[in-house]
C-alpha cells in the first residue's frame, strides 16, 4: 500500500520534473536544424494544462522558481520568465474559477488568452527595461506553434493525467 | 448585471489571492516578488549582481549535470544505426557489435571528447600562448531568441567582459557575461550582435550582423556593393575589441555569410584574453 501510494506520488509530480527539467536542462524546443522557424515554449502550455486540471500538482511556488531558474540559464533578466509564467498561472486559475466543465476547445480558446498576456508581459518588460533585443519574428513563430500545438499536448497530458494521475477534473 | 460583475470580482480575486491546501504562496505576492526581482537585476545594485553571478554558477553547473542525459542520446542513436546497418552485412558481427556498443557506450561518449580537446589543443598550439583560456562549453541551449554559450571558464580565469571568443582560430563571439566560474558568450548569429568586418581585394569595410538566424549578414556596405561568393570575411579589429584578421567565414551571394565554426555544434573554444581597448557595454 505505502510502495503504491509512493509510485502514485512519483507520478503526480511527473507534470512538476517535467517543467524544472525544462528550465534547467539543455533540452529545447528550438528545432531549427530540421525547420528553422520552429520553436515552441512547452513550459507555458505544462503550466497551463496542470494548473486548469490538476492545480495541486502545479503551485505556484513551484512556477516562480522554474521561471527563475530558466532565466538564468536563458541570459534573460531574473524574474521575468517567473512573471510570464505566473500570468499564465492567473489566467488558468481564474478560468477554472469560471468554468464548470471544459474542453479541449474551450481550453484551447482561453489557452490563447494565457498565451498573449504572458508573452506581452515577457516582450514588453524585456523590451523596456533590459538591452537585449529580441527579433519580433521569432516571437510570432513561437506564439503560432506553441498555440497551434496546444492540443497534441493537451491529449499527451490527458493521457498521462487518466493512465497515473487519475481522472479527476479539479 | 451586477450578479455577473459580482463573479468576475470574486473569481479575480480568487484567482489572484487564493492557496490551495499545499501552496504556500499566492500568485499575487510571487508576481509583487517576481517585479521585485527583476528591478533589482535591471538596475544593478552590486549585491544583487554578486548575488546572481553565484547563482549563476551553481546553476550553470547543475544544468551541465542534468543535460549529461542529452548529450549521450546522440551517441546511442549513432549506435543504433550502424547496428541495423550491419544487421543487413552480418547477422553475428551486429550481435557483436551491438554488445560491444552497449559496454562501450560511456568509453565512446568519452573518447570522442577527448579527441575534440586533442584537436583543439594541437590547432590551436594552448601550450605555447600564455593569453587564452582553453574553456569546455557547459550550456548550449538553442533558444529561439538569444544564441549564447555558457563556457566553463569565468573572472578566476581572468576573462572579462568584451574578450573574443575562437574556435581553431576562426571567430565565435564575445563575452558578454561573467560569473567567478562560467561565462556567457554572445555569438556571432545573435541578433545583439555586431562585428567590424573587412573583406575582398578592397579590403571592404561592413558590419556583421546576426540575426538570429543561423548565418549573419553583412551590412552598412559601398552604395551599390555587388556581392560575390566565398570571399574569406575577417574582423576589421576597428572596435578595440577583435584582432584585425580572424578569419570568421565566407560570403554567399545573397549577403550573408557561412561562418567557418557553426555555432551549434561547439565543444570546446578559447577565449583570447585580450583587454578590450574600450568599454564594451
Amino acid at each position: 500500500m505505502a510502495k503504491t501510494n509512493i509510485v502514485n506520488k512519483l507520478f503526480a509530480s511527473g507534470p512538476l520534473f517535467l517543467l524544472y527539467y525544462l528550465s534547467i536542462s539543455e533540452i529545447d524546443t528550438n528545432l531549427e536544424k530540421l525547420f528553422e522557424v520552429f520553436s515552441l515554449n512547452l513550459q507555458i502550455i505544462i503550466i497551463y494544462f496542470w494548473i486548469i486540471k490538476r492545480p495541486n500538482l502545479m503551485g505556484p511556488g513551484h512556477i516562480f522558481s522554474a521561471g527563475l531558474i530558466n532565466d538564468v540559464v536563458m541570459g534573460f533578466p531574473l524574474g521575468i520568465s517567473s512573471l510570464s509564467y505566473l500570468v499564465v498561472c492567473f489566467v488558468g486559475n481564474y478560468v477554472r474559477n469560471k468554468s464548470v466543465n471544459t474542453t479541449i476547445a474551450s481550453d484551447w480558446f482561453t489557452f490563447l488568452v494565457a498565451l498573449l498576456f504572458a508573452n506581452l508581459v515577457f516582450f514588453s518588460l524585456l523590451n523596456n527595461f533590459s538591452e537585449v533585443g529580441i527579433s519580433y519574428t521569432k516571437i510570432g513563430y513561437n506564439t503560432f506553434f506553441t498555440l497551434f500545438l496546444f492540443p497534441v499536448f493537451w491529449l499527451l497530458f490527458n493521457l498521462y493525467q487518466m493512465s497515473f494521475v487519475g481522472s479527476q477534473d479539479a | 448585471m451586477s450578479v455577473s460583475r459580482d463573479d468576475f470580482s470574486i473569481a479575480f480575486r480568487s484567482a489572484l489571492l487564493q492557496r490551495g491546501a499545499t501552496q504556500k504562496f499566492s500568485i499575487l505576492s510571487l508576481i509583487i516578488l517576481a517585479i521585485f526581482i527583476f528591478f533589482l537585476d535591471v538596475y544593478g545594485f552590486t549585491l544583487v549582481k554578486t548575488a546572481r553571478s553565484f547563482i549563476n554558477d551553481v546553476v550553470y553547473r547543475v544544468t551541465y549535470l542534468a543535460s549529461a542525459p542529452t548529450r549521450l542520446f546522440p551517441s546511442i542513436n549513432k549506435g543504433v544505426a550502424s547496428h541495423f546497418n550491419l544487421k543487413k552485412e552480418n547477422e553475428e558481427l551486429r550481435k557483436v557489435i551491438e554488445k560491444y556498443k552497449s559496454i562501450d557506450l560511456n568509453l565512446e561518449y568519452i573518447s570522442n571528447e577527448n579527441k575534440n580537446l586533442k584537436k583543439v589543443l594541437d590547432t590551436e598550439d594552448v601550450q605555447s600562448v600564455s593569453n587564452v583560456v582553453l574553456a569546455k562549453v557547459l550550456i548550449d541551449r538553442n533558444s529561439p531568441f538569444l544564441k549564447s554559450i555558457i563556457i566553463n571558464k569565468g573572472s578566476k580565469e581572468g576573462i572579462i567582459k568584451g574578450m573574443p571568443v575562437t574556435q581553431n582560430k576562426y571567430l565565435v563571439g564575445r563575452i558578454v557575461e561573467t560569473n567567478y566560474l562560467s561565462s556567457r558568450v554572445l555569438l556571432l548569429n545573435d541578433l545583439n550582435s555586431r562585428i567590424p568586418v573587412t573583406f575582398d581585394e578592397k579590403s571592404t569595410q561592413a558590419i556583421l550582423t546576426g540575426g538570429g538566424t543561423r548565418n549573419p549578414t553583412l551590412s552598412y556596405l559601398p552604395e551599390d556593393y555587388e556581392f560575390e561568393e566565398d570571399v574569406t570575411v575577417f574582423a576589421s579589429g576597428k572596435d578595440g575589441i577583435f584582432s584585425a584578421g580572424t578569419p570568421i567565414g565566407k560570403t554567399k551571394n545573397n549577403g550573408e555569410v557561412t561562418l567557418f565554426v557553426d555555432p551549434n555544434q561547439l565543444s570546446f573554444v578559447t577565449v583570447n584574453l585580450i583587454k578590450p581597448r574600450k568599454e564594451v557595454f
